[in-house]
Formats: structure tokens, sequence, C-alpha cells
């Protein structure tokens, strides 16, 4: 049996994902610091998984809050704003 | 005590005597209910999110203040009759304070505004000894469906 050549396996650059909020203790999270929270959300509104975010359960919890309070408030949206026909 | 903070969003399209009426309105609720106002932040109009009642501005002002759990059932009642008002939310940011501590904090505040450039004498008066009143009657837990759900109060508690 020829031996293949051991194809090179596709290099993945993981880069460790840190929780923002754990490197810098005294970020607040807070529902009114929208440019904070605009970090977390999609250019559709849709809040970034924990998965992409880094972000650790805690303060995933605390940024999920903090969004759903600001979108009350209309501080920042649920969808992208539908253009006016 | 309880140390709150709402948010009011007033309809954006109004005449300023009008915006100011309705935050005259609610400060005295607040005062008239056993509140105490210790710091009124006013954001001025802002572009909303979406669309809320036909219109795209929303005056936002922030209030500050400490009362009991009646206070901020009387003041969301309000906010609900009031047609000026298009949002509110109202969270606990502790649940324990004490009135002298607060009218500490208003003095403070009083004086870094009259001698604006002077650099601020740092007040920290925030966890004070426990109130006797609030800590003997254990009050009714929250008030309206806007208040900071129970949990959210005790890990508040916690932190401090």
């Amino acid at each position: 049996m020829p031996v293949m050549p051991r194809r090179k396996r596709k290099q993945f650059y993981v880069r460790r994902k840190v929780c923002r909020f754990c490197v810098d203790a005294g970020l607040p999270i807070d529902y009114k610091d929208v440019n904070t929270l605009k970090q977390f959300i999609t250019e559709r509104g849709k809040i970034i998984p924990r998965r992409i975010s880094g972000n650790c359960a805690r303060h995933q919890r605390r940024v999920t809050r903090a969004i759903k309070q600001a979108r009350l408030l209309a501080l920042m949206p649920y969808t992208p704003i539908q253009p006016v026909p | 005590m309880r140390r709150y903070e709402s948010v009011w969003v007033i309809h954006g399209d109004l005449p300023d005597e009008e915006v100011k009426s309705a935050i005259d309105k609610f400060s005295r609720i607040i005062a008239a209910h056993g509140g105490m106002l210790v710091g009124l932040e006013e954001w001025g109009r802002r572009k909303l999110a979406y669309k809320i009642q036909g219109t795209f501005r929303g005056y936002y002002v922030l209030a500050d203040f400490a009362g009991v759990p009646a206070t901020v059932k009387e003041l969301e009642r309000n906010y609900r009759i009031d047609d000026r008002i298009i949002r509110y939310h109202t969270v606990v940011k502790s649940l324990k304070v004490t009135p002298e501590a607060l009218q500490a904090e208003i003095a403070a505040k009083a004086e870094v505004a009259s001698k604006a450039p002077a650099p601020a004498p740092a007040p920290a008066p925030e966890p004070a000894a426990a109130p006797p009143e609030e800590a003997a009657a254990p009050t009714p837990e929250e008030a309206g469906p806007q208040a900071a759900p129970p949990e959210e109060a005790a890990s508040l508690a916690k932190e401090d």
C-alpha cells in the first residue's frame, strides 16, 4: 500500500476568546450604556451568542438582560429600521 | 428605603413646556408618596430605535430616587395613565438606604453644583447602617411589572 503523503491539516487560528468583562473588572454592564451593548448585537439587532462573543456565562446573562432592557426603552433596536415606502 | 432609578421616555413631538410640566408632575409624585428625589438627569431629545406612537423622537429623563415599594407602585400607575409617557423603566439600585445618607448625598450634589469648577468631594455614604423601619417590617415585594425581578434585587444586594 502506497503511503500517501500526509495531507497537512487545515490550520485553524482559534484565538482564545476571553470575557471582556472578566478581564476588565471595572467595566460595568448597564442598559443605559448603549455604545458598549452595541458591540454585542449584529447588524440585524440580534444578540451575539456567547460562542462568538466569548463572554462568560455570568456576564453574557447580564449583557442579554441589559440589551433587552435597552430595547424596551427604544435605546436599541429589536430589528433594523424598515425603510419607509 | 430603597434606591431606584427610573427612565421616562416622553413623547418627543411635544413642546418644551409640556415636557417640563410632565417632569415636574412626576417629580412631585415621587416626593408626595414617601420618596426622595436624589437626581434628575435629562438626556434630552433622542432618536428612538423604532417607531412608538407614530414618532421616532423621545425625550429621555433619568430619575434617581429613593422610596418604598408603594412609591414605585403609584409612580408606575401614573405613567400608565399619562399619555405623554411612551415608555418607562424602573430598576432597583439598592435595597437598603437611609434617609440621612441620602440627605448627605443631595447636599454634596448641591455643593458641587454651586461651585462647579471645584473638584468634587467624593461622597460615599452609600451602604449605611440598616434602617430600622425597613428591617423591622418586611414590605410586600415589588411594585409594577417593570420593576426589577426579585433575583436581580437579590443579586444586587449580594454585590453590595
